[in-house]
């Protein structure tokens, strides 16, 4: 247990090394970006010098690491604002996002896979298999403004986007949540088909055990493992910005931030997006790991 | 068993169903703003560092400049007026109007001389190399000021549009991009998500929201979220909003100037019968027709004629794919001639390509679109990493612009001919500012293969009355904007036929 945490420790210091390494390697210069085309060279190289850049890279990584220590993520290049600051805003709005696309996945996927699952080959397994099918092929630009349609301009119930009216986050968690929740109804779909044929859920059957704990409490809790599994999977992915849902329902997440300062070459707030990011992930995985061990005894941490 | 299974999926439906209802009764519809909806908001609200166009529009209401320009791009005093009193003395005389700054200071002749000599000596504007030609900024009382040039320069009161900011607060370093103090008609309220401003005659709250989306933005004008849109959206967007009931879209000529770029390094495109070719391969009127705004017309060189500086009597060039394959053949090459055409990742940019790709085939030529993120698009144009490229001048008020693009002085990184133009003769004219025979020049040696100036539109909701569209595109019709009495019925929904 103590050793999976530690084992945090080396992927985060590669995380930092490899982001560090990538934002500084690829061609093009933050200085280029502040002072524009006309600037003479020697502001140029003054302002390299200001900000650190005429310095060897080891070295800037250690200045960087020591900054981050102090929880010092830079300046953004454009705005001129804390990096740590633009953070604090965006991600509770992802955060906020993910779950509510988490919950509405959740309660629509695993409801459907295991109705599916239980009226296998029936034409409750045919509905569900093909709702599924169909909310896991819609494009989530596409999905997007057609749930504006249907409930910003017909029906008039919710904003169109934006994220100062309440209920504005409705409409961008469904369009999250219906792609997932298709991905979970097949998972679920699968996972409890498999269990329901186990010599231990005929032995519940057998002693007696009302239908409804049998899948519940039994096969469910056996089906669960590859389910966690999925679900830690999108949280993560939910957790690192969805771009598009994000752009198209003007939603000022961590994703959004990632994406506009790529396109302003605004190299210390993607290098703290993607830290963020890859963190991010890296304690849902953690989180995933240890979950596991609760709901399956077998799972071992090797000691 | 099943019954569970139903009881949890009927339970997350009433879930969602009740974050609907409770959302549909507690909805606030905020009266008495004027919200506009823009595809980008400013980067920063100070002048010393603002280059985007959304700045300079937000930064144009916010702050007062010395001078500014007339219908015909003509300087008129704003400020302050002036007097030549030298080849290189500039005497400014500051006007009565505008002369408040928002948190009640007077500006005076100090404020003007504090705002230029911070530009000079702030070490990341990218301002700085504009003012280079300052030697010194001499106040002579509260009302005036002098400027001391270490080069001639006739076109200088043009280049006065800097907002100005007030003396103490830059001498406190104060954050103007976040907390903007000047003295123009809006003053800066909040600006958290989306930016409000307060108009200073009646205290009308305006709000500027950024949606990236186009087809976002015009649902929420259709809904009502939103009550003025302007520019960036595709025709047939625009096409939708003018056949919408409750709103009015207004069309006008616009200024901003779109073109191809050609490399000269390219031995193919050397050849001026190769450029004349391409020149001859498009057919600008069909795409103006078909896929752009309303008020978009050809354009043969980057001032508009209307432009004190333009040139209205050059010869379009007409679309004959017929003349541009035999002008290929005459230059020798063996058909069909392959170019590459890099543009950005913007869908109507993408779309016109695919057009011109089309229209070039006839000529025998084959072009291959690339179409590249922003920031690697416009780091390959600056680096002249390119064959033929397309782009827009936004903005453009003084034919300084053809010393910038054009002058062999002004490749890159000290200007913005990116295309390595090397005409003698160009030069020449420029250096004299003889503008008709300079833009003929330029016209005839096809530097650029002109397409049109883009017409602007702004789609506005009924009770929006007096926005008036500007050429280039800024916002300054909002100064005379006004939110009619009339409200309507069902707030929430599009039904405003009532009116």
């Amino acid at each position: 247990m103590i050793r999976r945490l530690l084992g945090v420790v080396p992927v985060v210091f590669g995380v930092l090394l490899l982001t560090f390494l990538l934002v500084h390697l690829v061609p093009g210069d933050p200085v280029e970006v502040m002072l524009g085309e006309s600037a003479p060279v020697a502001d140029r190289a003054k302002l390299r010098a200001e900000l650190g850049l005429d310095q060897p890279l080891p070295l800037q990584f250690v200045h960087y690491l020591k900054a981050l220590a102090h929880g010092d993520f830079g300046r953004s290049i454009h705005s001129r604002k804390p990096i740590a600051d633009m953070l604090r805003e965006r991600l509770p709005a992802t955060a906020s996002l993910a779950l509510c696309a988490l919950v509405i996945a959740v309660g629509l996927g695993l409801p459907l896979g295991i109705i599916a699952a239980l009226r296998q080959g029936k034409w409750q397994d045919g509905l569900a298999t093909l709702l599924s099918l169909t909310l896991s092929a819609m494009p989530h630009f596409w999905l997007g403004p057609l749930l504006m349609l249907l409930f910003a301009l017909w029906l008039g119930l919710l904003p169109v986007s934006g994220m100062s009216e309440p209920g504005a986050i409705i409409l961008p968690a469904l369009t999250l949540g219906f792609g997932l929740a298709a991905i979970l109804t097949r998972m679920t779909r699968a996972s409890l088909l498999e269990v329901l044929n186990e010599d231990f859920v005929r032995t519940a059957r057998a002693k007696g055990i009302e239908e409804r704990k049998v899948i519940l409490r039994h096969a469910m809790r056996a089906a669960l493992l590859p389910i966690v599994t999925v679900v830690g999977l999108q949280l993560g992915s939910l957790l690192a910005g969805t771009v598009i849902t994000e752009t198209v329902f003007g939603w000022e997440g961590i994703g959004r931030l990632l994406v506009e300062s790529i396109e302003k070459r605004d190299y210390p707030v993607t290098q703290a997006c993607v830290v963020v990011i890859a963190l991010s992930y890296v304690v849902i995985n953690l989180l995933t790991d240890l979950l596991y061990v609760r709901l399956d005894p077998r799972v071992r941490f090797a000691v | 068993m099943p019954r569970q299974v139903l009881r949890l999926g009927a339970l997350a439906i009433l879930m969602v169903a009740s974050l609907l209802l409770l959302d549909a009764c507690s909805r606030d519809s905020r009266p008495g703003e004027i919200r506009s909806a823009v595809s980008q908001l400013p980067q920063t609200l100070d002048p010393r560092y603002a280059t985007d166009a959304a700045s300079a529009r937000v930064n144009r209401l916010l702050y007062r400049s010395l001078v500014d320009f007339d219908e015909h791009f003509r300087s008129t005093p704003s400020l302050a007026s002036w007097r030549v009193l030298s080849p290189r003395l500039f005497r400014f005389t500051l006007g009565p109007s505008g002369r408040t700054f928002h948190d009640g200071r007077y500006l005076t002749a100090e404020d003007v001389a504090a705002t230029y000599q911070s530009v000079l000596e702030l070490p990341d504007s990218p301002h700085t190399g504009e003012f280079a030609n300052i030697s010194k900024i001499e106040v002579r009382d509260e009302n005036t000021l002098d400027f001391f040039l270490n080069e001639a320069d006739s076109n200088f009161p043009a280049r006065l549009v800097l907002g100005i900011l007030p003396a103490e607060l830059i001498a406190r370093s104060h954050d103007f991009s976040r907390q903007p103090v000047g003295s123009g008609p809006f003053k800066f309220f909040a600006w958290h998500r989306s930016l409000n401003l307060d108009r200073i005659s009646d205290k009308q709250r305006f709000v500027f929201e950024e949606i990236r989306d186009p087809t976002v933005r015009v649902l929420k004008l259709v809904r009502g979220e939103t009550d003025i849109l302007q520019g960036d959206l595709p025709p047939e967007l625009v096409g939708y909003l003018q056949k919408q009931p409750g709103l009015h879209v207004q069309e006008s000529e616009g200024s901003n100037f779109a073109y191809i770029g050609l490399n000269f390094q390219d031995a193919v495109l050397q050849n001026p019968l190769v450029r004349q070719a391409l020149a001859h391969a498009i057919d600008r009127q069909a795409i103006i027709r078909h896929t752009l705004a309303g008020g978009s017309r050809l354009a043969e060189t980057i001032l508009p004629p209307e432009h004190w500086a333009g040139n209205a009597s050059l010869e379009p060039y007409t679309y004959d794919p017929e003349a541009a394959r035999e002008l290929l053949h005459r230059a020798g090459l063996s058909l069909p001639l392959k170019l590459v055409y890099k543009t950005s990742t913007d869908a109507q940019r993408v779309r016109l390509a695919t057009m011109m790709q089309a229209q070039m085939r006839e000529a025998g030529i084959q072009l291959e679109i690339r179409s590249l993120d922003w920031g690697t698009f416009f780091d390959d144009i600056k680096r002249g990493n390119f064959q033929l490229y397309g782009l827009m001048w936004v903005g453009i008020k003084t034919p300084e612009i053809y010393h910038l693009a054009f002058h062999s002085s002004s490749i890159p990184p000290k200007g913005a001919n990116r295309g390595h133009y090397i005409d003698r003769k160009t030069d020449e004219l420029i250096t004299v500012s003889d503008w008709p025979n300079a833009t003929a020049r330029i016209h005839e040696q096809l530097p650029y293969i002109p397409l049109w100036y883009e017409g602007q539109f702004a789609a506005t909701r009924k009770h929006i009355v007096g926005y008036q569209l500007k050429p280039d595109g800024s916002w300054d019709g909002l100064v005379n904007v006004k939110r009619s009495k009339l409200k309507s019925v069902f707030p929430g929904k599009n039904t405003l036929e009532g009116f």
